[in-house]
């Protein structure tokens, strides 16, 4: 028992983490109505900042150069954005640069990712609707994720910082009389926190600005009108909620890899709801008690009667889930949505023509590109292929019935677990496996049902929330359940198999007596010409079959609710049951594009299904215009590893693949900006249209567009 | 005769204040019912308690013959109980005619498997009704047109069309005619009457005296919450507990009538700052 309790005081540690991160989001929230995903990932790159200017001296600046350097750019020299400044020269080990300047200047740092934020994410898409929000915070999580990639490598780092917060300062021993001991590092994050907490409090209470905010996000017309401007408040907010993160991130340097605290915002977004979204003591308290029980909980896993088979750190990760949950059950219609003086259209999802004749064009497109015909694109080409199939469940849930969800992908990889469970019989597969894995032996088709249909249940669990919550809170559900499901599902040894770790390999796929797997033993490559035809068929059949949902009734009512559940009720429609038809439909189509992902690849690896993958995706497929089928196919050209990278004459290795995320998550801000996440696709069908319209009319035409878009901008003026 | 629709005692609290007080009210088969009174009288709060959007705290609804307390709004909409809004709730991202579709169609969640095969056949009398729908509230045109393309009075005509469309036994219009301009109020209200030659019974609750006063068979007139005046158009003509609600003591017909108009254009201007 003391135990317990011991190890729920040392939870007072990771908990001053989420405390500050919450005490940040809310900040962010009360200055400018976002939940900001991408709150860790600010403190990710300035712990990253602090570390490398310790280490080398070097300033990375949160961007890169445009230009490749390689192939005949180098030679031009013309790589001249200044992406690295040396700060301080002589850096060695025994003479790092001083503490003190290095924390300023990494404030500075994040003040201007706050700033950066401000005016090339937010303010831009402040009349956007909930989603272009929404998927702007995604932007700017992967975008500075993968400037970490692309700058620090993603590495571990292990510069002391502070003393006192760093691990070496020891342990308290026998605290309180308990037994046991606890890092005193935690007492002193837990002592930061709370300075913090009061601190930002006080500001609030206190000071003009802090009064003003408040104003603002009671009621921003009204503060308007009594001269404080809405957006200067909301940058003020931006550089506060980044310099929050800041200091967490450096202060956290040597307790958590900064390669993490970008994961920890789910924490922190628990905490902040925990504080409803307005009170910073709150969203502190939250934060603790979030660390807490999570550290009591590992704790409790340590015990002989607990199952194995629920992993510690999945008891870990599922505990800001369960706070979430908790939260929005018990005050979800009570929450704020913080008003702001215009929201604007949803993109728009016009329904596809000439479903069949595309369809056909399509199936000859890939397979004159297939290795049937071609042998360079093979692996480019079922990467595309399977991409696209996954983005078809997002066209579905978040395109057509406007939830956001970003579990998606995580599903995907649950049904290719599952499935690979199921076919697996113990056997050798190949003479490359290392790893056997134990399993029942289904044969493929029937795993590959089952599969499925774990993966709608599942999908129909993740909706359950849905029926009471919406909008930006889904995605705060969603974002959580990916991390509590990869730490308890995918990562889960007795669960997923002794191979989760490494590699699990597919056993081989035969569908009534075809081998359709993608690796190919003649050639020991994945380029098997059967595998690229039946992904095609199916992928060629779940295109078609999204837009045919489209122009039914079915599709007609997931618009209806996108539109207006209210009105949806009144016209007899059950909101409830759509919904989770719909999470049901996007959670199948989703686990076909893991159990494909299975069948190219030798084996699974738990990171192919991480959460950055899974953002990255949305990222492309929003890109290429989330509403439209033709939209999910442009979407899977883009993304790395796709067709268009590819033909680009680009191979991008580990390193690159961040930077074509950033390209991507940089992309996916201009569109939602630019076209309201209608996507490349819709954007130049609109132009084709109105080229051929203004070649075919009069001017008087244009004029009438103009004028309805008069009109538009009037009704949301209004 | 029989009563579509009755309500007993029927009772809305919002933190103390009854928004609906005991409200005693019928709507017989067949016939058109009207409901006025001041803003705030409570009319709305009244369709909203009887198709579910608002919990009621005492009395009960009776459609059709059954108590419809426990069901949810769209299982009432899906009995024949079908509402308009008084502010534009339309699916802003479908097609006029896609509207009136979504209502019209019923749907089973198996649709779907027909969908995606694009097997699903339509159904002629459905269609039948959406192109009368379109007809009688004058939408022919624009019927492929986008909702936003229209002007404000043509998409509260779309919204009366989504109900009619939906086949109800009992149509609810929360002021239809807020909003139009006189073409299109003369469009609606020349073909209200209409409305009950198709197996249907009309409640309408509006502003426009005159409107109400001209085409209902019998009107109730609510007043902080309570029915203070009910009868055919002549009485409430007549009635004395009207004009006081209304006007004070001593006012006349005409004033009551340009008085309401006034109050329709605030309370119209008040929502659009919404």
């Amino acid at each position: 028992m003391s135990a317990f309790l011991v190890a729920l005081i040392a939870g007072i540690g990771a908990g001053a983490l989420y405390a500050m991160l919450g005490s940040g989001i809310v900040v962010a929230f009360r200055g400018s109505g976002v939940i900001n995903f991408g709150h860790g990932a600010v403190a990710g790159y300035t712990a990253y900042s602090f570390d490398e200017l310790r280490e080398s001296g070097s300033l990375y600046l949160p961007w890169f150069d445009p230009i490749p350097e390689f192939g005949f750019l180098q030679t031009l020299r013309i790589n001249n954005l200044p992406v690295r400044i040396d700060i301080f020269d002589n850096v060695t080990l025994a003479e790092k640069p001083n503490l003190a300047i290095t924390f300023i200047i990494c404030l500075l740092m994040s003040a201007f990712l706050g700033l950066l934020m401000h005016f090339l994410v937010f303010r831009p898409l402040r009349n956007s609707p909930t989603l272009g929000k929404v998927i702007g915070s995604i932007g700017v999580f992967l975008y500075l994720s993968s400037m970490c990639a692309v700058h620090f490598g993603g590495q571990n780092r292990y510069d002391e910082g502070f003393t006192g917060f760093n691990s070496t300062s020891g342990a308290v021993k026998n605290f309180l009389g308990l037994g046991g001991t606890i890092p005193r590092s935690n007492f002193w994050l837990f002592g930061a926190a709370i300075v913090m907490c009061v601190a930002v409090w006080a500001l609030y209470r206190y000071s003009r600005f802090g009064i003003a905010t408040r104003a603002a996000d009671e009621n921003e017309k009204g503060a308007a009108l009594l001269g404080y401007s809405p957006q200067f408040l909301a940058g003020a907010n931006w550089v506060l909620a980044s310099v929050t993160a800041g200091v967490a991130g450096i202060l956290f340097l040597h307790k958590t890899q900064p390669a993490q605290i970008a994961l920890f915002v789910v924490g922190g977004l628990g905490a902040a709801l925990f504080g409803n979204l307005t009170s910073i003591p709150g969203a502190t308290m939250g934060g603790l008690i979030i660390g807490m029980i999570a550290s009591g909980g590992v704790e409790l896993t340590t015990n002989s009667w607990w199952p194995e088979i629920i992993p510690g750190d999945g008891v870990r990760n599922f505990m800001p889930l369960l706070i979430i949950i908790l939260v929005l059950y018990f005050r979800g219609d009570k929450l704020p949505i913080r008003g702001s003086i215009s929201i604007g259209r949803q993109p728009r999802a016009p329904t596809s023509t000439n479903v069949i004749i595309g369809a056909i064009a399509a199936l000859g497109i890939g397979l004159l590109l297939s290795n049937i015909f071609v042998s360079k694109w093979e692996a480019v080409l079922t990467t595309t292929i399977i991409a696209i199939v996954f983005m078809y469940s997002l066209t579905v849930l978040i395109g057509f019935l406007g939830q956001i969800s970003l579990v998606q992908w995580t599903i995907s990889g649950l049904a290719a677990y599952v499935m690979i469970r199921l076919m697996a019989d113990g056997t050798k597969i190949r003479e490359t496996d290392f790893v056997t894995n134990t399993g029942w032996g289904w044969p493929t088709v029937l795993a590959f049902i089952a599969a499925i249909a774990v993966a709608v249940i599942f999908g129909l669990l993740v909706g359950l929330p849905a029926l009471r919550i919406r909008g930006v809170q889904l995605a705060v559900v969603t974002i959580a359940a990916v991390i509590a499901v990869e730490s308890l599902l995918l990562r889960n040894p007795p669960l997923m198999g002794d191979g989760s770790v490494s590699v699990n390999p597919t056993p081989s796929p035969n569908w009534f007596g075809q081998y359709v797997g993608g690796f190919n033993p003649n050639t020991a490559r994945t380029d098997y010409w059967k595998f690229s035809l039946f992904i095609i068929i199916i992928a060629g059949l779940i295109g078609v079959g999204v837009a045919n949902l489209r122009r039914g009734q079915i599709g007609r009512r997931f618009l209806a609710i996108r539109a207006n559940e209210r009105a949806a009720a009144a016209a007899g429609i059950n909101v409830a049951n759509m919904k989770l038809l719909g999470f049901g439909i996007s959670s199948g189509i989703a686990a076909i594009a893991g159990c494909m992902l299975a069948y190219k690849l030798p084996g699974l690896q738990t990171d192919q299904f991480e959460i950055f993958g899974g953002l990255a995706l949305l990222a492309f497929a929003y890109l290429g215009g989330i509403t439209t089928v033709w939209g999910a196919i442009v979407g899977g050209c883009l993304i790395a590893g796709g067709l268009l990278p590819e033909f680009l004459g680009v191979h991008f290795e580990s390193v690159d693949t961040g930077l074509i995320n950033a390209v991507g998550a940089i992309g996916l801000v201009v569109n939602a900006k630019v076209t309201n996440g209608e996507g490349v696709a819709l954007l130049q069908t609109d132009l084709a249209k109105n080229t051929l319209a203004a070649l075919r009319r009069e001017p008087d035409e244009t004029e009438e567009a103009e004028e309805n878009s008069n009109n538009d901008t009037e009704e949301v003026t209004a | 005769m029989t009563n579509i629709l009755e309500t007993n005692d029927l009772t809305v609290t919002f933190g103390g204040l009854n928004a609906c007080d005991h409200v005693d009210l019928a709507v017989p088969t067949g016939k058109f019912v009207g409901l006025i009174g001041p803003n705030g009288a409570g009319k709305t709060t009244f369709i909203d308690a009887i198709t579910g959007y608002v919990p009621t705290s005492d009395g009960n609804a009776v459609f059709d013959g059954n108590d419809i307390g426990e069901l949810k709004p769209h299982e009432r909409a899906q009995s024949g109980l079908v509402r308009t809004f008084q502010s534009l709730e339309l699916f802003e991202d479908l097609t006029v005619r896609d509207n009136l579709l979504v209502a019209a169609y019923p749907t089973r969640w198996y649709t779907f498997i027909a969908d995606m095969f694009h097997l699903s056949r339509q159904d002629k009398e459905i269609e039948e009704r959406v192109n009368w729908a379109l007809n009688i509230m004058g939408l022919n045109d624009v019927s492929d047109s986008m909702p936003t393309d229209l002007s404000h009075g043509r998409r509260k005509l779309v919204g009366v069309a989504r109900a009619l469309a939906a086949k109800p036994k009992l149509i609810l219009l929360d002021e239809p005619a807020a909003g139009l301009d006189t073409a299109e109020s003369q469009t609606l209200g020349g073909h209200l009457r209409e409305f009950l030659n198709h197996d249907m019974s009309v409640f309408l609750i509006d502003h426009d005296m005159g409107l109400v006063l001209s085409v209902c068979d019998f009107i109730y007139v609510l007043d902080f919450g309570k029915i203070i005046a009910s009868g055919t158009p002549t009485e409430i003509r007549e009635s004395a507990a009207v004009k006081a609600a209304y006007l004070g003591e001593e006012a006349g017909e005409i004033q009551v009538q340009e008085g309401e108009r006034m109050r329709s254009q605030q309370h119209e201007s008040g929502e659009d700052n919404d």
